[in-house]
């Protein structure tokens, strides 16, 4: 941090003769922006555009008719008005998104903070083999991730139904947890955990090596027990860092598409578990009503809007450093 | 950081890593041997596999067309990496090198896009790209994994450059570079790890993606390899043994590059988080 002094303009060099100063100058002030100038152009384009499009498009009866003829078909309030006027909202897809999304947060950071804490205690031999088994289960991506969790649970030949049949425990070939609405998202957790805690591990990590060997010593010479440490040490330094884990986290699991999606049922076979991401694509995609999916995607960004504010004011205290 | 630690905290530590090595692995290991497995289909619980064999990997690439759809993935991947290491590069300089007006509204625009849910841009990307005629061509993809890896590579990249004392740069013009060649030779040397790690990211985003390839893309001969591993689902019965070693093939080049540069990684990210 000690080297992100502010940077002054530099001097004009040779700038003895005011035209010449006053052209290097606006060159200067003008540098910056010819910089960002291509990404700020790819992201108006991809990002702040069809953003403002899926607005419009909630406000529409958008089907295959307006698909094709490009025109548009304004019906005001209509799709919120279905959508929030709809049990289905409040009894399963809202409940399935916000539970879900609250379950991962919670184990992820749990899981995440520990294995930190845990990397923190061991020797060098054993952390480096742990954080690369970590990075192993980071690197798996998301689809294939959820295939191989799928497999596990299969109900015919997978390994949990084999091993607990072998036990005894269940019926062979009776037993299906992805009908079920619970063992469905308990599968598709494990799943999102499993992807999600090595970033907050790392991250959390990393936080804690910034802290100073001598502070804990010197804590200890004062004559403060482990946990004291662990609460006016630790705490404090990875608070920031645990800040904004918590919040990527909290954004990230509130829009799982892909792990829902490919599940059995997921795609929309079986109403109970559908989630407002996938939801909005199925309204969309497989029902041809853009308008109403689009409303849905809204609802989902205005949800995560709200914890948007939270991340920036988490991130203020460092904003003025540049 | 060991200190004397008592012999039930040393069990308890050892207890944690075997937890943490049970369930980190154990889906990779899973997925692995299943692939290798001549009768995966069947296999229960059974933890070793039945024998070895690579009939699934042969079933897969030849039957499936499955080399196009990797093929197809390591373009778009690379073709994301260049522009968005390029993009971002000049755009970090850009917010932590100059103080100009709105330069903090930049940041925390950069800061706020990366919280967009992207997966509610599918709709209007959808019929953006399909008028420009772009839904069925790897360009389109890789033009949208841009602007979903941009954000996150500006705000990355903003920490390393930041991080290079300006003296350095100060000593570059001194010496009569100009401010190209000063970038050139001075900063881009520099911030190469960091460049590292956002372009180990923009790749794996790129790889990984799921519901944009899958929508935008619907010839079968233009599948990215994630979508293309969802047509050895079936809808009644699956064949595990092609499923995990398509997954294995998509899942190995990602898992080698993440074990290779996992420090530059994790110090890259980290550096982007918390700075």
């Amino acid at each position: 941090m000690a080297a992100d002094r502010p940077v002054k303009a530099r001097p004009p060099r040779g700038g003895r003769a005011p035209r010449s100063a006053r052209r290097a100058a606006t060159g200067r002030a003008l540098r910056p922006w010819l910089l960002l100038a291509p990404a700020l152009t790819v992201l108006a384009v991809l990002l702040f555009w069809p953003l403002a499009r899926v607005v419009l498009l909630s406000f529409q009866d958008y089907g295959l008719r307006q698909i094709n003829t490009g025109e548009s078909n304004y019906t005001g309030l209509d799709n919120y008005r279905d959508i929030l006027g709809d049990s289905f909202l409040w009894k399963t897809v809202l409940p399935n998104t916000v539970f879900f999304a609250g379950a991962c947060v919670g184990l992820t950071l749990v899981v995440g903070t520990l294995v930190a804490l845990l990397l923190q205690r061991l020797g060098r031999v054993w952390r480096v083999i742990c954080s690369t088994v970590i990075m192993m289960a980071w690197a798996m991506p998301a689809v294939t991730g959820t295939y191989v969790w799928i497999w596990i649970f299969d109900p015919l030949d997978g390994v949990v139904s084999g091993g607990l049949d072998g036990l005894g425990l269940i019926e062979p070939r009776e037993t299906n947890w992805f009908t079920d609405r619970w063992s469905f998202y308990a599968i598709a957790t494990l799943n999102v955990v499993h992807h999600g805690f090595p970033f907050v591990a790392i991250t959390l990590y990393a936080a804690l090596l910034t802290i100073p060997r001598e502070l804990p010593e010197a804590a200890v010479c004062d004559g403060a027990g482990p946990w004291q440490r662990f609460w006016l040490i630790t705490v404090p330094t990875i608070r920031p860092a645990f800040a904004v884990v918590t919040i990527l986290s909290i954004i990230w699991d509130f829009k799982v598409f892909a792990q829902i999606y490919l599940m059995p049922g997921g795609a929309g076979a079986n109403e109970d578990v559908l989630n407002l991401g996938v939801w909005s694509y199925i309204q969309s995609f497989s029902r041809n009503e853009y308008g109403t999916g689009s409303a849905i995607a809204v609802l989902l960004t205005l949800l995560l809007l709200a914890i948007t504010v939270v991340y920036v004011r988490a991130l203020s205290r460092e904003k003025d450093e540049p | 950081m060991t200190r004397r630690t008592s012999t039930a905290g040393r069990i308890g530590i050892a207890a944690a890593v075997a937890a943490l090595l049970v369930f980190t692995l154990f889906p990779v290991y899973w997925m692995i041997s299943s692939a290798f497995d001549p009768d995966a289909d069947h296999r229960g619980s059974e933890v070793l596999p039945a024998g070895f064999t690579l009939d699934h990997f042969r079933q897969v690439l030849n039957e499936g067309e499955f080399t196009r759809y990797l093929a197809n993935s390591a373009l778009v991947g690379l073709g994301t990496v260049l522009l968005s290491g390029l993009l971002a590069l000049f755009a970090a300089v850009a917010v932590a090198r100059f103080r100009f007006r709105m330069r903090t509204k930049v940041l925390v625009m950069i800061l706020v896009v990366q919280m967009v849910p992207l997966e509610a841009l599918v709709i209007p990307l959808f019929l953006q790209m399909r008028d420009l005629e772009l839904l069925n061509s790897l360009i389109g993809l890789t033009i949208v994994y841009l602007a979903f890896s941009l954000p996150f590579a500006v705000w990355t990249l903003r920490g390393f450059v930041a991080a290079v004392p300006s003296e350095v740069e100060e000593a570059a013009y001194l010496d009569g570079c100009g401010w190209w060649r000063m970038f050139r030779s001075v900063l881009l040397p520099l911030v190469a790890p960091g460049l590292v790690a956002t372009s180990i990211f923009a790749f794996i985003t790129a790889w990984n993606e799921f519901i944009f390839a899958f929508v935008f893309m619907q010839d079968d001969s233009k599948y990215t390899a994630a979508v293309g591993l969802h047509r050895f689902f079936g809808q009644y019965s699956t064949d595990w043994g092609a499923v995990m070693a398509g997954s294995t093939l998509i899942t190995l080049p990602v898992l080698i590059f993440f074990v290779l540069v996992q420090r530059r990684l994790a110090g890259g990210l980290a550096s982007g988080a918390i700075r």
